[in-house]
């Protein structure tokens, strides 16, 4: 995510994807409430068909950054699937500043050998609450 | 304030901006004076408190205000400032309260505003009137189909005469809700930039024109999945598609530019609505409601319908503003099409949505830009030797014609060269 690699990010989904970014409040009703990012599988690669157009104002030019992932914590799902929990800060320079993002993120993992796919994945911001900037990366 | 170059009554001869509109804090100051501390500010819809108690907190210019539904029902705008010691009465975002209790030394007021109760009452002189201490309602408020506006100033237009021509647009857009009417209790994406607020407005209204350049991708992608044909937005030549309406205010109106419907045929959702909306307007105004995307429309100074959403504009300081955007939900629509318009909102707007982020990019290039002095003016002249101008004072443009720009201008050069606008600061 990190250094730009829409098309491997993609290919860690599957189908049955949901990529929930909620906004205001951690615990919303979707069907009633906005969220940041909602997305399907069809709209992750829409957003990933985008990034890779080259035509994202604000990733020209593309912002550095890097996150730290940490506090993990692995639980059993049902049959194949685990859940896991994580926090991870995010430090991303752009247009002459640098940029503070954290938040805590909510996996649910499917084997499919050889390794893991995400079928869930909420990531809820620190900010979902307050005046925030473009979020034109993957998060 | 008189070392601005700038000629306000003058502004738009010739079709140019100066660029210190955008960048000088003594025109913000004067702006924050003779525009936000004047005319007509939208606060909120009475959606987002439907029950006694329930408030929200917004500003008018720079100051804080709630919004709030007292015991007997009614929406009330007050000023949040308690009336003992001026301390932030109300400082969550949005709640609901059975009573507001200022947190620093206890007085306490009803939902209404009435003070209820100085705290160690004893202590006061026994002449102290408790009806001298209640909130400070704001001078005027007003409502137009649940949209709730509000004036810091005692005397002015009135709403009526100050939305005048755009209730038709207003009507168009609410019209997509089966019974008349919308929700946005439906919590707020909040952005910021770092640019002017004026850029918002400016932007949010022309994507005719800028659309093919920075969104082109994220239309494609929209025509994609919903099957729509997006080639018709960088039609060109569509007479009467933009306005400019006394008062300020901007539109696109698309009726003229009917869209083919989407090749694949309807949801089972998607024709109860129909049917709905039938049912309420007669088969011909549904048709045409239905036929194509609403009208934008730009309420001055700080309210922007969109596509999808209710946008709210926040200055800040001259370089800095706040945008919050509530999507529209359709009372009486069936759920599906409600949560479809929810998930169309958040694929383009919002921090992370695909075609708005891209407009903000953009503003905040622009105020960089208008750093540069030499030459220091903007051009929004297209169309200008083809305008119409309406008898009712609106003025009409082909698609990407900017005489809705030069109407907006043209308005707050009036606001602005106001004498007495600095009297009120």
């Amino acid at each position: 995510m990190d250094e730009n690699r829409y098309r491997e990010w993609l290919a860690l989904w599957e189908k049955d994807a949901l990529y929930w970014v909620p906004c205001n409040d951690d615990d919303i009703d979707p069907t009633r409430q906005v969220s940041i990012i909602y997305d399907d599988w069809g709209r992750i690669e829409q957003r990933v068909e985008r990034l890779l157009s080259g035509s994202v104002l604000a990733q020209d030019p593309k912002p550095r950054m890097r996150r730290t992932v940490s506090n993990i914590e692995i639980e059993d799902g049902a049959g194949d699937e685990i859940a896991t929990r994580s926090n991870f800060t995010l430090v991303l320079a752009k247009g002459g500043t640098q940029q503070l993002w954290a938040g805590r993120t909510f996996h649910k993992l499917r084997r499919v050998p050889p390794s893991f796919k995400i079928f869930y994945k909420k990531v809820m911001l620190v900010n979902a609450d307050q005046e925030m900037p473009l979020l034109q990366f993957l998060i | 304030m008189d070392r601005s170059p700038i000629d306000f009554g003058a502004l738009t001869r010739n079709g140019r901006i100066h660029g210190s509109l955008y960048r000088d804090p003594a025109i913000f100051e004067r702006e924050v004076a003779a525009i936000w501390n004047k005319v007509w500010v939208y606060i909120g819809h009475d959606s987002e408190i439907p029950k006694p108690g329930d408030f929200v907190r917004r500003q008018i210019g720079l100051q804080p205000v709630i919004m709030i539904r007292d015991d007997g029902g009614a929406v009330r705008v007050l000023y949040n400032r308690c009336r003992h010691r001026g301390n932030l009465l109300c400082h969550r975002d949005r709640g609901s309260a059975v009573t507001l209790k200022c947190p620093y030394h206890g007085w306490t007021y009803s939902r209404g505003g009435a003070l209820l109760a100085p705290t160690f009452e004893e202590g006061y002189d026994s002449s102290l009137r408790k009806e001298d201490f209640a909130l400070t309602p704001v001078e005027r408020q007003g409502a137009y189909r649940g949209l709730v506006f509000a004036s810091v100033a005692p005397t002015g237009p009135s709403l009526d005469a100050h939305l005048g021509a755009a209730k038709e647009y207003i009507d168009l857009f609410m019209d997509l809700s089966p019974t008349g009417e919308i929700e946005l209790n439906t919590g707020t994406q909040k952005l910021s930039y770092r640019g002017n607020w004026k850029f918002l407005p400016e932007n949010s209204l022309e994507g005719d024109y800028h659309g093919p350049f920075i969104h082109r991708i994220a239309f494609e992608l929209h025509g994609k999945r919903t099957g729509l044909d997006m080639s018709s937005l960088y039609e060109n030549q569509i007479p009467d598609v933009i306005h400019s309406l006394p008062g300020g205010h901007m539109v696109e109106d698309y009726r003229g530019a009917t869209m083919a419907p989407p090749k694949r045929p309807p949801s089972a959702a998607r024709l109860a609505y129909i049917a709905l909306m039938e049912q309420r307007y007669g088969a011909a105004k549904a048709k045409q409601l239905l036929s194509t995307i609403p009208p934008l429309v730009y309420i001055f100074p700080n309210l922007l319908y969109i596509m999808t959403h209710i946008r709210r504009v926040q200055p800040v300081s001259v370089d800095e503003t706040y945008v919050y955007y509530q999507p529209m939900l359709l009372k009486g629509a069936p759920d599906e099409i409600n949560a479809l318009r929810l998930r169309e909102h958040e694929f383009g707007f919002g921090p992370a949505g695909l075609i708005s982020p891209d407009d903000i990019e953009i503003m905040e290039r622009n105020q960089r830009g208008v750093e540069a002095r030499g030459n220091d003016w903007q051009f929004i002249g297209r169309g200008m030797h083809r305008d119409k101008l309406l008898p009712d004072g609106r003025s009409s443009g082909f698609t990407m014609d900017e005489c809705h720009l030069r109407g907006m201008w043209q308005y707050y050069g009036r606001l602005m060269s106001d004498p007495d606008a600095t009297l009120s600061a």
